[in-house]
């Protein structure tokens, strides 16, 4: 005994010596680097936050080995100071050497800085963005020449570069591949528009604020913006630029970042000189605020991908007393009225689908907030093969604060501004601080990525601007600098050293492009990928080392690395040691490259049907917004249409389509003929055009050997006892079509389904509804029809759910079918069909309540094992929505205030503590009498857990309603039991509605679709899914490799449908036209 | 040290109960002014632009506490009638019992009492109330208690009738949806883009008109785009009198008045990132503080001040209801919308456009009906200067009478950029209208 405690003691001892563990990066002290670099802010009339916007924007920091003695060097630029260039002396010593080099601006306000050899003569030179000719400032951008000898010449003027207006960044590439290094100056404008303004008005040119694209013509820059199709209006916010090639075409392309309403920019190099901004056709959504961003291949697929930062707080207290989204009506009102894109206030992860569009995944990244954020940048920092992401943030004032705004601004801020055009420091003073600790992202699996700035590194709360990163120290990893406000530079300098392995590449290019700008550099390792492109212009307003690295974790040799030079020639490198810096230089008789090698093989499947076969069907919702009436409701319940049928309505053997429509709009019916689909004209859908059809099925009801349709009604819009709701059952006669009586129901009925429960020959109807309208949160009743052959008779399956979608199998193999049914704020529901009584036996099938936000089922044996497996849609992860067994979504529904009208309160964790998603303003919206009294300041409210916003004895009269997973999955079938399986996230990216199943080839396989965009700001838009053909569970080919063209579309529901022997798939999307391919 | 102090604490305190008691033998009444009042109402008015209050919302912090207030008064008053019986559903208070109840404390105190139930930053009324509780209990403990016990009994039943005016129903129905199809229809305008403000005001409980809709005026003139029709030529009236007055300048007599009458509560202003409100009082708020005026320039003693204000809040409180009955049927779109999409996208009106659909302007019918009220009671040609701004940074004006304040307070809309003159004009006969019924139908004296 005594023995084992004295091994314990002894263990224990060791263990707290040994476990000292440095962190990933240690902060290098001015003290010990000689970096005493500050950029400091003084307020003076006509500099500060109220008279120019972007007054905490801050500096920019370069990083580039100026005297090519392999040591790099680092230039800080200074908005009011003197910028600072700092000699790197090797052993991370620096000297400051900015007087004898001659590279101080005389610019009054500097912004951006690049270093670039811009005469191509090997040396690095430095470009200084300034702002000037408003506030007083004067000055210039400044063209530091390089002189070879540790002294530099300012030559804008002789370069065409001396350009004096509001730039935030420039960035040195060749984009129309002639060799030399053409730039792009990103300009911000500095007036913010009371009014939006149509979207058009960016065709309007500006020379201040517009941006630039200057050709280099024999070292003389020419402003060729206009005819390359370069924006350059009094509109253009541009905070962050990005140059990659994102369409893989070998000609750069180039991302902007534009701040307030303005959209961003995706402008794609047409290769003949000429760009062609294509933002909407291949994002769903961007930033609003947007500020830095990063363009780099995240996910080792060969295609860039894109980080975008904007200012959406993580923290409660912070995020509950600043300013929220905006509301639906306005943000349609923007995109619709004045045709901008949808943006939202957070940061933005877009995944480049091969270039066919972007699924943007911040929600699902674990990116989305990190408060005020300037610069990102993307590299593999702890060097094990995954990007990592780096964010620098922070601002000295936050004036987004709401009580400032509301209460406090009035009395504080109003007088000055009338009078003297200059805050005081008391006024300022009740802006809150937003110091905030940068942050480092480990990149995991699968788009994921966790926030390890804890463990990575012991740092102060700073103000953080500019960023670059660079081996200071030449031990392989990245360092990172970043250029604060009011404090000394941050140097992060990075420990990894040898633990893990990396390669580092730097380029010999032609002479004009000496250091190889936009090389790309592609890493073969066991059959994966990891790609780089060497453009040096990141983050915010900085630049960064030219060179490439890759983190190798343990890997001692590398395969074989591709160097892709501009030019479009390249070479092959085989079997490479690690751990060294490469030198790599251009051979003048290399071949050309063909980048479709990057590009997938053509795997088509569905091919689009131009004319659609004659049906010239479109779903119009009407304009009714369910959070206008109830405002706390979590998402739309009025937008789940079309309801859609396929079968032989005319008994002439051939199938033929109903589509239902929305409020106002009648349905239709395609009958199929030898050429094609004629639609079949009757009056009485004319009359029911009021209704929404959600759901419909076709089967001989009324056994006359003829089939007949049957419609179940819905949407959120109408209540009580209206006719609207009332299902409908229709035969098609050669007098027309005739309606039949049926059980009244005034549900909003999501799913029906016919399948003879009782097995009498008759065809039954399953009837699943999914609310009851104006009282969301309520659980309607769902049922079967039971057809007494002239008569249906209602059987009652209870308040069972918010029902979405059935399964009709018969799961414990006795012959007689079985449901399960699952939807919104439930568990999937086994109901076992004893003898024509439905039992609830989902305990015997599932050990644990697996509540989700189920939308759709389908029976699919996805391993192949030879038992039945079931797929279900679900919400996705890539929300604001938060779900696990142990913190599960929360929503409490209850007539909380008393007055009548019931209300759902949506509860998300963070941090083992539950807050309402919504912040007081909305809150307030529905329940003033709670809120409004109580919390007389956002402060007082901000940061408080839902049990403290509202009493117990509110909360504890309320129901509540939990969902434990988001994920769309697999139920898989092991011995009898159910096991829940997630999907891969690149289908948990939105949420997946429907599912299809269709042989493709000899294999049996399931089609599902999603989007979804009835939900509010905060989770921006479901818009990134194109489909998913899956053929078993590691094979899961997604909708835009294989023809869908289903990316920013809300797909509500598949059907396939064969004509002639060719089989079609035909596709409803909400509010849009139907989609109809044929399957080959 | 520290002993030597807190001794004296104690004596002084002891000493203090000794004067206290000696003084309240012989006890006088309390004594409550008009002056009271009045800074008890501008207490109100300051916590409403502080808490932001929207001008019909506003409407209703004014007229219930001073219903309580005269029903107090009047209850044996020879002079005053009490409204219980006269206002829809408003039933007789219970009768002050006990003799030791002083009927103008209680007044005040059901008045701060509802004040406070009506605000959100109770803790401001809390604070002024108590200040006056600590004088009156000074003054007459026994009275001030059997007052405030009355005061808050009556508060207690006024409320009970308050609330069952729809108001919190109102709180909770749909929002404004807009149709942006119809081009005729009210949009959100610049810069907040706000949602439309109260759409179902108009389902508040009226206390003395028959309906809502009563008053309701003739439609606006039929919207059309054509050069030559009633309305395109009402909205080119708009922007060439703004585009004549900017060019005179800031300190064109235009420009005067249309910020002299702004009252909007909020006014958002945007610098970047930066945002901040200028807040100011409502048009209701504006016709209170001349009926102060007016009240002190008569020297009204306490009940006739009550008298007056209650009978000029009733009547914008019905203003209010009438005027947003009629908004948000005709739910015309505001001219700063229009001009920016047909006229000139950089235009901006000299006023920021309130957030709800043009047709009628509120402060025209607000305006007229409570100079009407105010005429019947003080005369016409009663002159005045008007400071009720000042707080504000805004001017003086003189006014020669409340029919003169109100023709300038509704063609300053005009001015201001955000209405168009039919909504002036139709808005100041709908508010003349219901004033004159609103003088008829309540008999408020013997």
């Amino acid at each position: 005994m005594i023995k084992y405690t004295l091994h314990i003691i002894i263990l224990l001892l060791l263990a707290s010596c040994t476990k000292k563990p440095k962190k990933l990066f240690t902060i290098l002290q001015a003290k010990d680097s000689g970096i005493h670099f500050n950029n400091t802010l003084k307020d003076t009339l006509g500099q500060n936050i109220l008279d120019y916007l972007y007054y905490y924007n801050g500096g920019g920091v370069a990083i580039g080995d100026i005297n090519n003695d392999k040591l790099p060097d680092i230039y800080f630029t200074s908005n009011q100071q003197q910028n600072k260039l700092y000699l790197n002396k090797g052993n991370l010593k620096f000297e400051d050497i900015t007087a004898t080099a001659n590279v101080d601006s005389s610019s009054d306000w500097n912004t951006g800085v690049a270093m670039a050899d811009v005469n191509g003569d090997g040396l690095l030179d430095i470009y200084i963005c300034a702002v000037t000719g408003t506030n007083g400032l004067v000055g210039q951008n400044e063209l530091f020449i390089n002189n070879g000898d540790l002294t530099f010449t300012e030559q804008a003027l002789a370069y065409g570069l001396d350009i004096d207006n509001y730039s935030s960044s420039a960035s040195f590439f060749d984009y129309d591949l002639d060799g030399d290094l053409d730039m792009y100056l990103l300009n911000h404008a500095i007036h913010t528009e009371e009014s939006f303004g149509k979207a058009n008005f960016r065709n309007k040119r500006n020379y201040q604020s517009g941006d630039k694209l200057f050709r280099n013509d024999n070292n003389k820059f020419i402003d060729v913006s206009e005819i390359a199709g370069i924006y350059g209006s009094a509109s253009g916010y541009g905070l962050g630029l990005a140059i990659s090639d994102f369409n893989n075409d070998g000609y750069p392309d180039i991302y902007v970042s534009n701040d307030f309403h303005e959209d961003d920019y995706y402008y794609l190099n047409n290769g003949d000189g000429t760009f062609i901004e294509s933002l909407k056709m291949h994002f769903g959504h961007t930033s609003k605020f947007s500020m830095g961003n990063d363009a780099a291949d995240i996910n080792n697929d060969g295609f860039t991908d894109l980080i975008t930062l904007d200012m959406l707080p993580e923290e409660e207290k912070v995020l509950k007393s600043s300013v929220g989204d905006g509301n639906i009506q306005i943000q349609n009102l923007r995109t619709k009225q004045y045709g901008y894109q949808h943006q939202y206030a957070r940061n933005m992860v877009q995944i480049n689908q091969e270039a066919s569009h972007f699924t943007e995944t911040a929600f699902l990244s674990s990116i989305a907030a990190t408060d005020w954020s300037w610069s990102a940048l993307i590299a593999d920092y702890n060097q094990d093969t995954k990007q990592d992401v780096f964010i620098a943030n922070g601002i000295p004032k936050r004036p987004n604060d709401l009580d400032y705004i509301k209460y406090i601004s009035n009395s504080q801020v109003k007088k000055k501004i009338e009078t003297t055009n200059l805050i005081d420091k008391k006024a300022l003073s009740y802006m809150p601080d937003g110091k905030l600790k940068n942050i480092f992202f480990q990149g995991n699996e699968d788009l994921k990525f966790e926030n390890t700035s804890d463990t990575w590194v012991k740092q102060n709360a700073t103000y953080s601007n500019g960023s670059a990163y660079a081996d200071l120290d030449n031990d392989g990893d990245l360092d990172v600098v970043t250029n604060n406000i009011n404090a000394p530079a941050s140097i992060y300098i990075n420990n990894t050293n040898a633990t893990k392995n990396y390669i580092q590449l730097k380029f010999n290019y032609f002479q004009k492009n000496s250091f190889g700008i936009g090389t790309k550099v592609i890493l073969y390792q066991n059959n994966n990928i990891q790609y780089k492109e060497l453009f040096t212009q990141r983050g915010f307003q900085s630049s960064s080392q030219p060179l490439i690295h890759f983190g190798l974790d343990t890997i001692q040799k590398i395969d074989s690395i591709k160097v892709i030079w501009p030019n479009k020639t390249f070479q092959i490198l085989k079997e490479i040691p690690v751990n060294q810096t490469l030198i790599v230089s251009v051979n003048t008789k290399e071949k050309e490259l063909s980048y479709t090698f990057l590009h997938s093989k053509n795997d088509s499947i569905f091919y689009k049907i131009k004319d659609n076969l004659g049906i010239q069907y479109t779903h119009s919702e009407n304009n009714y917004i369910d959070s206008n009436r109830h405002k706390l409701i979590p998402y739309q319940i009025s937008d789940r249409g079309p309801a859609v049928a396929v079968g032989d309505l005319n008994n002439d053997g051939k199938e033929d389509v109903f589509f239902g429509n929305g409020k106002h709009t009648k349905s239709e019916i395609y009958l199929q003929s030898e050429s094609g689909f004629i639609k079949l004209e009757d009056s009485i859908f004319k009359n029911k055009a009021t209704k929404e059809e959600g759901s419909a099925t076709i089967a001989d009801f009324d056994n006359d050997n003829k089939n007949d349709l049957f419609i179940g009604s819905g949407g959120g819009e109408f209540f009580g006892k209206s006719a609207a709701l009332q299902n409908n059952l229709f035969s098609i006669t050669s007098d027309g079509i005739k309606e039949f009586e049926i059980p009244e129901g005034y549900e909003d009925t999501a799913i029906v389904k016919h399948f003879d429960f009782d097995l009498d020959g008759d065809q039954d109807v399953f009837i699943g509804n999914a609310t009851l309208p104006n009282d969301f949160g309520n659980i309607p009743e769902s049922y079967i029809l039971e057809n007494k052959k002239d008569v249906f008779v209602k059987r009652t399956l209870g308040n069972i759910g918010m029902v979405r979608d059935v399964s009709v199998t018969d799961f414990n193999s006795d012959k007689k079918p079985d449901l399960i049914l699952v939807g919104e704020w439930m568990s999937p529901i086994f109901l076992q069909n004893n003898n024509g009584d439905f039992v609830d036996v989902s305990e015997n099938y599932l050990s644990k309540p697996l509540n989700g936000l189920w939308r759709a089922i389908i029976p699919f044996d996805i391993d192949k094992d030879g038992d039945l497996d079931y797929l279900l849609g679900n919400w996705g992860t890539n929300t604001k929505f938060t779900a696990t067994q142990d913190y599960p979504l929360l929503m409490y529904y209850s007539d909380f205030d008393n007055n009548g009208k019931t209300e759902t309160i949506i509860a998300i964790e963070k941090k083992e503590k539950y807050y309402p998603i919504e912040n007081l303003d909305e809150l307030s919206s529905q329940l003033i009498s709670l809120t409004k009294k109580k919390f007389t300041t956002y402060k007082s409210f901000a940061g408080l857990p839902i049990n403290k916003v509202f009493d117990d004895a509110i909360l504890s009269k309320a129901k509540v309603f939990k969902v434990h997973t988001l994920a769309s999955g697999i139920l898989k079938n092991e011995n009898g039991q159910f096991v829940f399986e997630a999907f891969q996230n690149q289908l948990q990216v939105a949420p997946i509605n429907c599912f299809t199943k269709m042989k493709i080839g000899e294999n049996e396989t399931v089609l599902c679709a999603g989007n979804y965009f009835g939900i509010k700001p905060y989770h921006g838009r479901f818009d990134g899914f194109s489909g998913a053909l899956i053929l078993d569970q590691n094979n899961i080919k997604l909708g835009s490799v294989v023809g869908l063209d289903f990316f920013n579309k809300a797909v509500s529901q598949l059907r396939t449908i064969t004509i002639n022997n060719n089989r079609y798939l035909i596709a409803l999307i909400n509010n849009d036209d139907v989609q109809i391919y044929q399957i080959k | 040290m520290f002993k030597y102090i807190k001794l004296n604490n104690v004596f002084i305190a002891i000493f203090g109960c000794i004067v206290l008691q000696g003084c309240t033998s012989k006890k006088d009444p309390i004594i409550v002014t008009s002056n009271d009042f009045y800074s008890t109402i501008d207490m109100v008015t300051q916590i409403m632009v502080h808490d932001i209050f929207s001008p019909p919302v506003a409407s209703r912090i004014y007229v219930y506490p001073n219903i309580a207030a005269f029903e107090i008064l009047s209850q044996n008053s020879t002079a005053y009638k009490p409204l219980a019986g006269q206002l829809k559903d408003l039933k007789a208070i219970p009768k002050a019992d006990d003799e030791a109840v002083n009927l103008n404390v209680s007044a005040l105190v059901a008045h701060m009492e509802l004040s406070k139930e009506l605000v959100f930053s109770e803790d401001k009324v809390i604070q002024f109330r108590d200040s006056i509780y600590d004088l009156w209990i000074d003054q007459n403990k026994v009275e001030f208690k059997a007052s405030e016990t009355y005061g808050l009994k009556v508060a207690n039943h006024i409320k009970e009738w308050m609330n069952k005016d729809n108001y919190s129903q109102t709180r909770t129905m749909p929002k404004y949806t807009i149709e942006t199809e119809d081009p005729s229809r009210w949009q959100p305008t610049p810069p907040a883009y706000m949602d439309g403000i109260e759409p179902h005001w108009k389902k508040i409980r009226n206390m003395v008109l028959d309906s809502a809709s009563q008053f309701k005026p003739i439609p606006p003139p039929k919207f059309s785009m054509k050069k030559d029709s009633d309305f395109y030529k009402e909205l080119i009236e708009v922007y060439t009198v703004n585009q004549d007055i900017t060019k005179r300048g800031d300190d064109s007599e235009e420009i005067e008045i249309a910020q002299f009458w702004d009252c909007n509560p909020y006014v958002s202003v945007t610098r970047g990132h930066l945002m901040f409100a200028t807040k100011k009082i409502t048009p209701g708020a504006h016709w209170i503080g001349i009926t102060k005026i007016a009240c002190k320039k008569n020297d009204f003693n306490f009940e006739e001040a009550v008298y007056t204000y209650t009978k000029t809040s009733i009547g914008i409180f019905e203003a209010f209801i009438s005027c947003w009955d009629e908004k948000y049927r005709s739910n015309l779109i505001r001219p700063e919308t229009l001009i920016n999409q047909f006229i000139d996208e950089k235009w901006m009106p000299i006023l920021q456009t309130p957030p709800f659909p043009e047709y009628t302007s509120g402060h025209s019918v607000v305006s007229g009906s409570a100079s009407t009220i105010l005429t019947s009671i003080f005369g016409d040609n009663f002159i005045f200067i008007d400071d009720t701004e000042t707080a504000y940074g805004l001017p003086l004006r003189i006014f020669t009478s409340f029919n003169n304040a109100a023709d300038e307070a509704a063609i300053s809309r005009l001015y201001g950029g955000i209405h168009y003159r039919a909504a002036i004009d139709e808005g100041l006969k709908q508010g003349r209208k219901l004033g004159a019924f609103v003088i008829e139908k309540i008999n408020m004296k013997h």
